[in-house]
């Protein structure tokens, strides 16, 4: 009993892998953490925009059915037909009231909407929500409306979906490309090489913004989906060239080699030995990139040339503020949330450095 | 009485015509119009009455570039009875006018009023509106004007936006103008005498024999008779002012004084075809034909920095995209030691460019520009303040300018009338009016404003949101919910289409809410609408090329209801929804044909009737004028045109001495 017990003791412990490495020196830093804990809670508020914030119930019993009518805000595809046809016209409180007594409803935490103005009375009780400049925050609309009379928390919950979207569509996009494109022209070298550099040169020079501003101009249905389209395709040069300077470095690494002995195609290499490695130097600017994915969006829906109105986007909040300056809530607000979102990301993006470098590892000891 | 001033000439050209907007809210038609669609198409091919005219007159095919033939004088004299019509000085007219309204209140009390009531508004105008007693103008004031958007060209017959139209209409000189009720007259400060033939195919005009160039060199009948060569020449890339002119067969210059204007057609409109700038034969005479876009060559290029003025100003300096100096003209007033017209009210007028309507109102409101169109949302809530009462007030009058839904009937949408009224009635008017337009606009009932003498006399009853009225015509309609999916569908050639489509609009903040509220009123009935707003270029190029369902914008009004014909007539070039009307295209040849006021009014009339039942368009709003003037400014008449775009117009605007 006391040998085996000292057999466990003595029994090497394995080696913590690189990843959870990297994330228990992650975890001592305080201000990373609390950043990606900030990112986290952004998650949870996009994924559950519409039961925090909606006209529409969460779920809701109706002519004997149940029904999701918020699944509507995610696409609109979603909203039950069976309330257009009982001629709802958007408004549900009242009318499910109206025309099944027996219905029951579980509705949002707060009754507003991101895409138009709550109207007198729609929600017993509730007045209408003020409009021009009259809609500064109170217990009805917690933090203002905008001129046209759209409550701004609504905007605000629903925009982080928009926000978060953006960034991580668009470099999910660029890092698929930019890892795939720099692996090969890293470990095969030569010609691949010298044609993936010279278009990752050529795609460096492409002027995102306007790309996208012409873009706008000629797609009959500009949505927000091809804007980050646009964004993956363009954003991925850099994370490619890293990826290629990592590969050119591990390639002739001695693990590599001995793969290479033993057998193994370079599919093989490059997927199991070399990629794993090499990942870890990319996951910094990919998460710098989303941070200023979501800028490059905010600054376009402040030019107006955003997603297609009606939107709920935070840049769009602040364009709206551009015409009177004196509604402090249209700035404070969304800039706040742009504000702190892009430093939670780019806190995340240095504390994975400091995490995985080795270098800066050493440089700590 | 009061000392005859000098006019400053409101050229036709930009003036005369409609001009599409965009904008829901730069209160300013600042975007050009759209460049060579001429306001007056030649009447439709159909027409029986106007094709037997043509025919009689083989001479009328000659194409306007080959050179016309005219008859001697002598000939002309013998042969056509000659009516006078008006040559007036307008600022006189305009002075005698206000004579007769005693003012609301003195100046001093205009002054401490905040526009906040109709009553104070009344007052600002009726007492600040007034033309100077003698002496009491500060001849040497500078005016400090803003401009939203720089000029393309500093050439008269280039004009194409109202910004062009601002500076160059004190530049340049022209022999026609027309007064606040859009009456037409011969300016009397260049012309001697205006004569039209009894059966109105010919117009002489007389010009003046003291009038100088900027150049110092006289201003002749063969500059006018020159300047319509240019302007009818197909190299020349006329934008605008084009506009009727192929309604002329010739103009010929007899002497250094007279100039005689031959029309194809015995119009009652004929009088805005001859309303053209003039250029200076002598300077351009050598150079066009080598360079016909005005503006390319070295020459021309010089000329665009100092162009040879004939109006009471001339260009001093320009400084692209930031400003335009002007400066009264020694040679407009004053020939040899003679002062033969009157000195205008400003020395210089200085035009500095401001596109953002944030960043003008704060040079107003800091004194550095002395008058700007304001926003509905500005006029609210920004200009109500003493930051804003310190240095300014303001002032409102209706506009004829008006702002619509236009539906494409080709569209498979559009095509039913039912629909179209549908759409009328589903859309959320009072929110609009109330929200968006501040509560500032009047709702629009049709293609003539209300007060206008071609409107209907029957009242109109403005579209009210009513969702129920509007599911029961689409149902007639028969455009039905049948695949379950929430959207109503209809089967075209065998194909379900289901009710989604786009409504272009503009970039401008105001044009996407708007379009963003037919958006929501429509979702609720079971029609999906994208909003697309779309570069102002882009925009105009999917509306000549017809490419869109639905389209927001506006029109502000021509001089003459003629001059919609090619709005509303059968496959007229500015007709983007493709409207049909049979009755609608007669009724637009009898109303150019018909000569009595009276009985022109009846033809338009019915047409304003005939297209509220069709609702071609959605009619929104009429957009009114909000200005905001320097307390150190007077003299602000309103026209259905705004303040500056008619005569005297910014003419009759004076700074009183110190």
């Amino acid at each position: 009993m006391n040998e085996a017990m000292a057999d466990t003791d003595r029994r090497p412990t394995p080696a913590r892998g690189f990843w959870a490495e990297a994330w228990a020196r992650y975890r001592r830093m305080p201000l990373a953490m609390a950043a990606l804990v900030f990112v986290g809670c952004l998650g949870l508020v996009a994924l559950l925009a519409p039961a925090i914030v909606g006209t529409k119930p969460v779920v809701c019993r109706y002519k004997g059915q149940i029904y999701f009518p918020c699944l509507a805000y995610y696409s609109r595809d979603l909203e039950p037909v069976i309330f257009s046809r009982d001629k709802f016209r958007g408004e549900y409180p009242k009318n499910l009231a109206a025309k099944d007594p027996e219905s029951w409803a579980v509705w949002p935490l707060v009754f507003q909407d991101p895409y138009r103005a709550v109207r007198a009375d729609e929600w017993p009780g509730r007045p209408a929500n003020p409009a021009r400049d009259q809609g500064r925050p109170s217990r009805w609309n917690l933090m203002g409306t905008n001129q046209n009379g759209v409550d701004v928390f609504a905007k605000m919950v629903h925009g982080t979906l928009v926000a978060l979207l953006v960034g991580f569509v668009s470099m999910g996009i660029a890092a698929t490309i930019g890892v795939t494109v720099g692996a090969l022209a890293g470990y095969f070298g030569g010609w691949v090489d010298v044609i993936v550099s010279r278009i990752t040169e050529v795609v460096m020079c492409i002027p995102t913004l306007v790309l996208i501003l012409a873009l706008l101009a000629i797609v009959e249905k500009p949505t927000i989906w091809k804007m980050m389209t646009v964004l993956g395709l363009t954003g991925w040069p850099g994370i490619s060239r890293l990826m290629r300077a990592e590969f050119l470095r591990l390639k002739s690494a001695e693990f590599v080699t001995a793969a290479r002995a033993v057998g193994a195609g370079p599919g093989r290499i490059i997927l199991r030995h070399v990629l794993p490695n090499a990942l870890a130097p990319v996951m910094v600017p990919i998460t710098f990139g989303i941070a200023a994915a979501i800028l490059t969006e905010s600054g376009l829906s402040f030019l107006g040339f955003g997603q297609p109105p009606p939107s709920a986007s935070w840049g769009s909040l602040l364009n709206d503020a551009r015409s009177n300056l004196r509604m402090w809530w249209l700035v404070f607000f969304p800039g706040t949330a742009i504000f702190l979102t892009v430093l939670a990301f780019n806190l995340v993006g240095e504390g994975l450095q400091k995490a995985t470098d080795p270098r800066l590892r050493e440089a700590r000891k | 009485m009061q000392a005859p001033r000098s006019t400053l000439l409101r050229l036709g050209c930009s003036a005369g015509m409609a001009l599409w907007l965009a904008s829901g809210c730069s209160p300013k038609p600042a975007e050009p119009p759209l460049k060579p669609e001429p306001v007056l198409t030649p009447p439709a091919a159909q027409a029986t009455d106007a094709a037997a005219a043509e025919s009689t007159e083989p001479a009328v095919e000659d194409p306007p570039s080959t050179p016309f033939e005219p008859p001697p004088l002598e000939l002309l004299e013998r042969d056509a009875k000659w009516i006078d019509r008006p040559v007036r000085d307008a600022l006189a007219d305009l002075a005698a006018e206000l004579a007769k309204e005693p003012p609301l209140a003195t100046s001093a009390e205009a002054l401490a009023l905040e526009n906040d009531s109709a009553e104070a508004n009344a007052a600002i105008l009726s007492a600040l509106g007034r033309l100077p007693a003698g002496g009491e103008a500060d001849e040497s004031a500078r005016c400090n004007r803003h401009l939203a958007v720089d000029l393309n060209s500093t050439n008269p017959i280039l004009i194409s936006s109202a910004a062009e139209s601002d500076v160059l209409g004190l530049t340049s000189f022209g022999l026609f103008s027309f007064d606040r009720r859009m009456e037409p007259f011969a300016a009397a400060e260049t012309v001697s005498s205006w004569q039209t033939s009894v059966d109105s195919m010919l117009d002489k005009v007389v010009i003046r024999d003291d009038l100088r160039w900027s150049d110092g060199r006289p201003i002749t009948a063969h500059d006018v008779a020159f300047s319509y060569r240019v302007i009818m020449d197909e190299r020349v890339p006329v934008p605008a002012v084009r506009s009727g002119t192929d309604q002329l067969r010739g103009v010929h210059a007899y002497d250094d004084r007279t100039v005689v204007f031959f029309h194809r057609e015995p119009f009652a409109t004929n009088v805005w075809n001859i309303n053209f700038p003039v250029i200076p034969r002598h300077v351009y005479e050598n150079t066009w034909e080598d360079d016909p876009t005005l503006k390319d060559s070295p020459e021309h290029v010089e000329l665009e920095a100092r162009p040879v003025c004939g109006g009471p100003y001339e260009i001093v300096t320009r400084i692209r995209g930031q400003e335009i100096m002007l400066r009264a003209r020694e040679g407009w007033h004053t020939v040899g030691d003679k002062q033969v017209r009157d000195k205008p009210f400003f020395h210089e007028i200085r035009f500095r460019i401001l596109e953002d309507p944030n960043t003008a109102l704060l040079a107003l409101k800091k004194g550095e520009i002395d008058e700007m169109a304001l926003t509905p949302e500005q006029w609210t809530t920004q200009t109500t303040g003493g930051d804003y009462y310190a240095k300014n007030t303001k002032a409102t009058a209706p506009e004829w300018v008006s702002f619509h839904f236009a539906w494409n009937t080709k569209s498979p949408f559009f095509t039913d009338r039912r629909v179209r009224r549908a759409m009328s009635h589903a859309f959320d008017h009072e929110r609009m009016l109330e929200t968006i337009c501040h509560g500032l606009y009047t709702p629009c009932t049709g293609v003539f404003h209300p007060t206008a003498w071609m409107a209907t006399k029957k009242p109109l009853e403005a579209y009210r949101q009513d969702l129920d009225r509007a599911e029961a015509l689409l149902d007639e309609a028969g455009w039905i919910d049948r695949d379950n999916d929430g959207l109503r569908d209809r089967e075209i050639d065998g194909r379900s289409v289901p009710f989604e489509f786009t409504v272009v609009c503009s970039q401008q903040p105001m044009a996407q809410d708007i379009c963003t509220l037919l958006q929501q009123s429509l979702d609720r009935i079971g029609v999906r609408v994208n909003v697309k707003p779309t570069e102002f270029t882009v925009l105009q190029q999917l509306l000549l090329e017809k490419r869109f369902d639905a389209a927001f914008g506006g029109w502000g009004t021509g001089t003459d209801p003629d001059t919609s014909e090619n709005i509303w007539a059968t496959g007229a070039g500015r007709n983007f929804g493709s409207y049909s009307n049979p009755e609608v295209d007669r009724l637009f040849v009898e109303g150019r044909t018909e000569v009595d006021r009276a009985q022109r009014a009846e033809k338009y009339a019915r047409i304003h009737e005939l297209l509220w039942e069709d609702q071609p368009y959605t009619w929104l709003y009429w957009r009114n004028s909000f200005y905001g003037f320097s307390k150190e400014l007077r003299g602000y008449v309103f026209s259905p045109r705004g303040p500056f775009h008619y005569s005297p117009g910014f003419g009759s605007l004076w700074k009183p001495v110190p």
